[in-house]
């Protein structure tokens, strides 16, 4: 489980494993700019300022370029944290357009939080 | 008559396993070929269930977005005048041998004036519909997903859609059915174009954007209730969707967006009035774009003067 924060806002969101950037942002109730959703158009990139990701599936080099794969480019639909990630979001601005969901995604962070902090049981 | 219809469209896709999902189990396309291209890329060819040529879809692994489409002339002697108008209009025109693309015979190929690659062929091997011609039954009893009966149409960009109008109209002698223009004065300028040679509303349609780019290619259904029938198998098989069914002012068509595994633009498209040469052409101003587009939203949406691949 990884935490995305969203600069320049510091919002921080809590991602489920295995989950994209995207698929993650989105059921958290946020949105941005994207696109087909499926690795084609490249609409939906972000820079990855910390942190890892892995592709889940292949990415043409039409859509994420030699250079691109180095310098911080990360295609949100495609990209799973391997950790937290500190990302910035390019011309697109991120909406909390459904703050239910959000709230949901803030409790569940906690827990998950409370949880890890909690001291081992000897 | 010269072009009858467009005969394939030849698209990549990142992932054939996932392509072959989404283009065999939810659009319900035949397969009638799988083979390596000589460059070394998985190839698999489709028809639809009420398609007779050997395919009209063409996937090829490695990137997204168009390779070619393929134009079907009625006669043979149409190749030769073809070759002779591309050249009157000042393009480039090779030879292509039957055989370079499996199945299909011999022809020209030239890239146009937006970047995109045409081929133009007069045969292709017979498979016959899935109903055949004798006796047939209104359709196949066993489909599969949607079951699209046939490829119908492409949407492309490119930087100078005029001249691109003017390549179809002077090469292939189609007409514009609808266009796009920034006002009705003369000096507008021509932001889209719908093109066909017969009665089929839009073979091609090309609106400005960037060079060689796919906007979507379509396949045709009937009517409302298979679009909407489409959209729900689309849901089912979590397919990406772009626009949920609608009507196109433009065309009249009803129609669905969607993305494939890839995230090439697909369409199913319902429906369209009947097309004749002498129709006056439909002429829709900048300002009702997004009318012209989706009728009933009235607004284009982010995406589809952005996303292409």
């Amino acid at each position: 489980m990884a935490t995305i924060i969203v600069q320049p806002s510091g919002a921080e969101i809590f991602i489920s494993p295995d989950d994209t950037v995207l698929a993650g942002l989105q059921k958290a109730g946020y949105a941005y700019t994207v696109g087909c959703r499926r690795g084609g158009c490249g609409i939906c990139k972000v820079d990855v300022l910390d942190g890892s990701f892995t592709y889940n599936r292949t990415v043409a080099d039409s859509v994420i370029t030699a250079t691109e794969r180095t310098d911080g480019t990360c295609l949100s639909c495609r990209a799973v944290p391997d950790e937290d990630l500190t990302i910035q979001m390019r011309d697109a601005s991120l909406r909390l357009v459904n703050p239910l969901l959000g709230q949901l995604n803030a409790k569940a962070r906690e827990r998950a939080r409370a949880a890890s902090n909690a001291p081992e049981e000897q | 008559m010269g072009i009858m219809r467009m005969g394939y469209a030849h698209v990549r896709v990142t992932d054939m396993t996932e392509a072959k999902n989404h283009y065999g189990s939810t659009m319900g396309l035949y397969e009638t070929l799988e083979d390596v291209s000589p460059e070394g890329n998985k190839r698999v060819f489709y028809k639809g269930w009420d398609e007779w040529d050997h395919h009209s879809v063409v996937l090829e692994e490695g990137g997204v977005g168009v390779v070619k489409y393929g134009w079907k002339a009625q006669h043979e002697a149409d190749i030769e005048a073809i070759e002779n108008k591309a050249k009157t209009f000042g393009l480039t025109v090779e030879r292509m041998s039957a055989g370079e693309n499996p199945e299909v015979g011999d022809g020209i190929r030239f890239t146009t004036t937006s970047d995109h690659v045409f081929e133009v062929f007069h045969s292709q091997t017979a498979i016959g519909t899935e109903v055949g011609t004798h006796n047939p039954d209104p359709f196949p009893r066993h489909l599969v997903g949607i079951g699209v009966p046939a490829l119908d149409h492409s949407l492309i960009t490119c930087e100078d859609p005029k001249l691109m109008e003017k390549l179809l109209m002077d090469v292939f002698d189609f007409y514009p059915t609808e266009r796009i223009q920034t006002s009705l004065e003369d000096d507008h300028e021509l932001a889209g174009t719908w093109l066909t040679s017969n009665n089929q509303i839009h073979q091609m349609a090309v609106i400005g954007g960037p060079q060689g780019k796919l906007h979507h290619f379509a396949f045709r259904l009937d009517d409302w209730s298979q679009v909407g029938h489409a959209a729900d198998l689309l849901t089912m098989d979590d397919v990406a969707v772009d626009v949920t069914p609608t009507r196109h002012g433009i065309t009249r068509g009803q129609t669905t967006y969607f993305f494939d595994p890839s995230g090439n633009r697909n369409e199913v498209f319902g429906g369209g009035y009947l097309a004749f040469p002498d129709r006056p052409t439909n002429v829709w101003t900048v300002d009702q774009i997004g009318k012209g587009i989706f009728y009933h939203s009235r607004e284009l949406n982010e995406r589809f003067t952005s996303v292409l691949t």
